[in-house]
């Protein structure tokens, strides 16, 4: 019976791509074992100017369900304020460690909007998500996991029955109003889960420790957080 | 009786066992009206968002299920901000009861809220 159940397994985790076990792809996250993780506030590399404000009420969420004490960010915010760390960007030239002092934090997570957009062709269109993960030891300072991943909808729409010039007419109208109204939180929720997935789980979850040979597709470092040029952690 | 038959009806069943519960904590409305208020900040949204902190901490023991982590903290804190002292740190310490790795977090509010009434 077990038999089949992990030849059913085995099956459904083959696709594109590399995989690896968990345990191969982040073995510091198993040695470590972070269980209190600070959030900052994301960085944005997209061309939406509220993408920031907005994709933060996504995160916390699946990070404890993920098994992980999030500190709460709203709080988080100001208490960074009172250390004069106003955007990601500065806080990039604080040691890790640091984090441990203000917070007690074992892991601080730095997050990158990477895509944000719509993207429009008159009779086609989508919504886009691109978000990359990279979580730090507060005690070593090192990168103990990362991850990044995008999630696209289709908005395009459909003309009916018509044909000709009509029926493009009826499709470009109905992708418009479709792209338009499309709201991008259930696309960063889908990018989100996506995403943790491949994060070890943290000591609320039910397989804390017991998913070291879990297969996730192997990712490599995108390094959005290092302004200098660097090899991914070997 | 096919035994094959009922051989995979138990690798089914053994397939739908190892999904991981995805809900671990109760987060109600959370994600949405905090959402609502950071696009539209006013005294209603906030009140909108307080009370889903407040439908959290009630209905997550009802659904067998825990207070997420922070959601007492958020709302101790919105509550020390409102002036609410007492309220403010019965929630915090709440956070802490429930959450004990949270102390070094929670005890810095505290100290904060208390330097800056000086």
């Amino acid at each position: 019976m077990k038999t089949i159940a992990f030849i059913l397994l085995a099956l459904s985790l083959v696709g594109c791509g590399t995989y690896v076990t968990k345990e191969e792809f982040a073995p510091n996250m198993y040695k470590d074992h972070p269980q209190t993780i600070v959030v900052l506030p994301p960085m944005n590399k997209s061309t939406s100017a509220e993408a920031k404000e907005y994709y933060t009420t996504t995160i916390a969420e699946p990070l404890t369900q993920s098994g992980y004490y999030v500190y709460p960010m709203e709080v988080v915010n100001d208490v960074l304020k009172q250390e004069g760390l106003y955007d990601t960007e500065t806080m990039l030239a604080v040691p890790p460690q640091k984090f441990r002092e203000f917070f007690g934090a074992d892991a601080v997570l730095y997050l990158t909007i990477l895509e944000w957009n719509t993207s429009y062709m008159i009779t086609s269109g989508s919504v886009t998500v691109k978000v990359a993960y990279e979580l730090k030891s507060t005690h070593t300072g090192d990168v103990i996991w990362f991850y990044d991943d995008a999630v696209t909808i289709n908005t395009s729409g459909n003309s009916g029955n018509m044909g000709g010039w009509a029926g493009l007419l009826a499709q470009a109208i109905t992708t418009a109003v479709k792209t338009a109204a499309t709201d991008y939180i259930p696309v960063a929720r889908q990018a989100n889960e996506k995403i943790l997935l491949a994060i070890p789980f943290g000591k609320y979850h039910k397989q804390y420790n017991a998913d070291m040979k879990v297969k996730v597709e192997k990712k490599k470092a995108l390094k959005p957080v290092e302004e200098k040029p660097q090899k991914g952690p070997s | 009786m096919n035994k094959t038959l009922l051989i995979l009806g138990f690798a089914f069943l053994g397939f739908v066992g190892c999904q991981p519960p995805s809900t671990l904590f109760y987060w109600g409305n959370y994600s949405s009206t905090l959402y609502d208020y950071k696009k539209n900040p006013s005294d209603t949204t906030l009140s909108v968002h307080k009370t889903t902190l407040l439908d959290i901490m009630k209905k997550a023991p009802e659904k067998k299920m825990l207070v997420p982590p922070g959601v007492y903290a958020e709302y101790g804190y919105i509550m020390l901000k409102e002036g609410k002292e007492n309220e403010g740190m019965e929630y915090l310490t709440k956070e802490e009861q429930s959450f004990p790795e949270s102390k070094v977090f929670i005890q810095r509010i505290k100290d904060e809220y208390s330097r800056g009434k000086k």
